[in-house]
């Protein structure tokens, strides 16, 4: 399995699973103080720096030799990126132009957070699905 | 225009290169094997550059490798290029 393909595999479960949480905790919490809204998105983000720094750090390691990224890798990663900034684009219309008018704060940095975890897990799967299936040709 | 599609002799060439390996060709030509793999399933279509490269490697002409074929009704029509 190429080393991109493992590290998008990587991406895919950490975002899928920390998002998953910190959504459910959103969720489950409810309207809180702010300082619990900062500290509920800063563990999520450690545990993404962590395990993914890990994971990167290994596959470093036992991928020393061999192309890092070939024009296949390259491909995969324009085509899944470029469907993942649509998302994002949509996300970020959504947050920045309509909810002002009508949410919250912490309701408009939720749905930012959203935006951005869906156009992540978008991107991540779209590239293992790319490279398991043969999307890229 | 018909339905056509990228078809290549990668296998028999390597074959007949004294059974070079997928990771050997690869390493020549500067992509790793899973996209050695990947032409050879006919999942990937090659760069141009890439496919000069493997070209010359084996010493052929380029349409003695890759061979642009109609795709026949009820075939495989995935990999279009």
């Amino acid at each position: 399995m190429p080393i991109k393909e493992q590290f998008a595999r990587v991406w895919l479960v950490t975002m899928v699973l920390t998002y998953a949480a910190y959504f459910a905790a959103v969720v489950y919490v409810g309207e809180t103080t702010a300082w619990n809204q900062i500290v509920m998105f800063a563990v999520t983000t450690i545990v993404q720096v962590i395990v993914i720094g890990t994971a990167s750090a290994i596959m470093a390691v036992r991928h020393k030799r061999g192309p890092a990224a070939d024009e296949r890798d390259q491909i995969i990663d324009q085509r899944a990126t470029r469907v993942a900034y649509l998302l994002l684009i949509c996300g970020m219309i959504l947050v920045g132009c309509l909810m002002p008018f009508n949410n919250n704060g912490w309701t408009i940095f939720h749905a930012a957070v959203l935006s951005i975890a869906v156009a992540e897990i978008v991107r991540h799967g779209l590239m293992v699905a790319m490279y398991r299936r043969g999307w890229d040709g | 225009m018909g339905n056509r599609r990228l078809r290549n002799n990668l296998r028999v060439m390597r074959f007949l290169a004294h059974e070079m390996t997928q990771a050997e060709l690869g390493e020549r030509i500067g992509v790793t094997r899973q996209t050695i793999a990947a032409i050879e399933a006919g999942k990937y279509s090659p760069s141009l550059e890439a496919a000069f490269r493997i070209a010359e490697i084996f010493k052929k002409p380029l349409e003695e490798i890759f061979v642009w074929e109609e795709v026949k009704s009820g075939a495989n029509r995935r990999h279009s290029a």
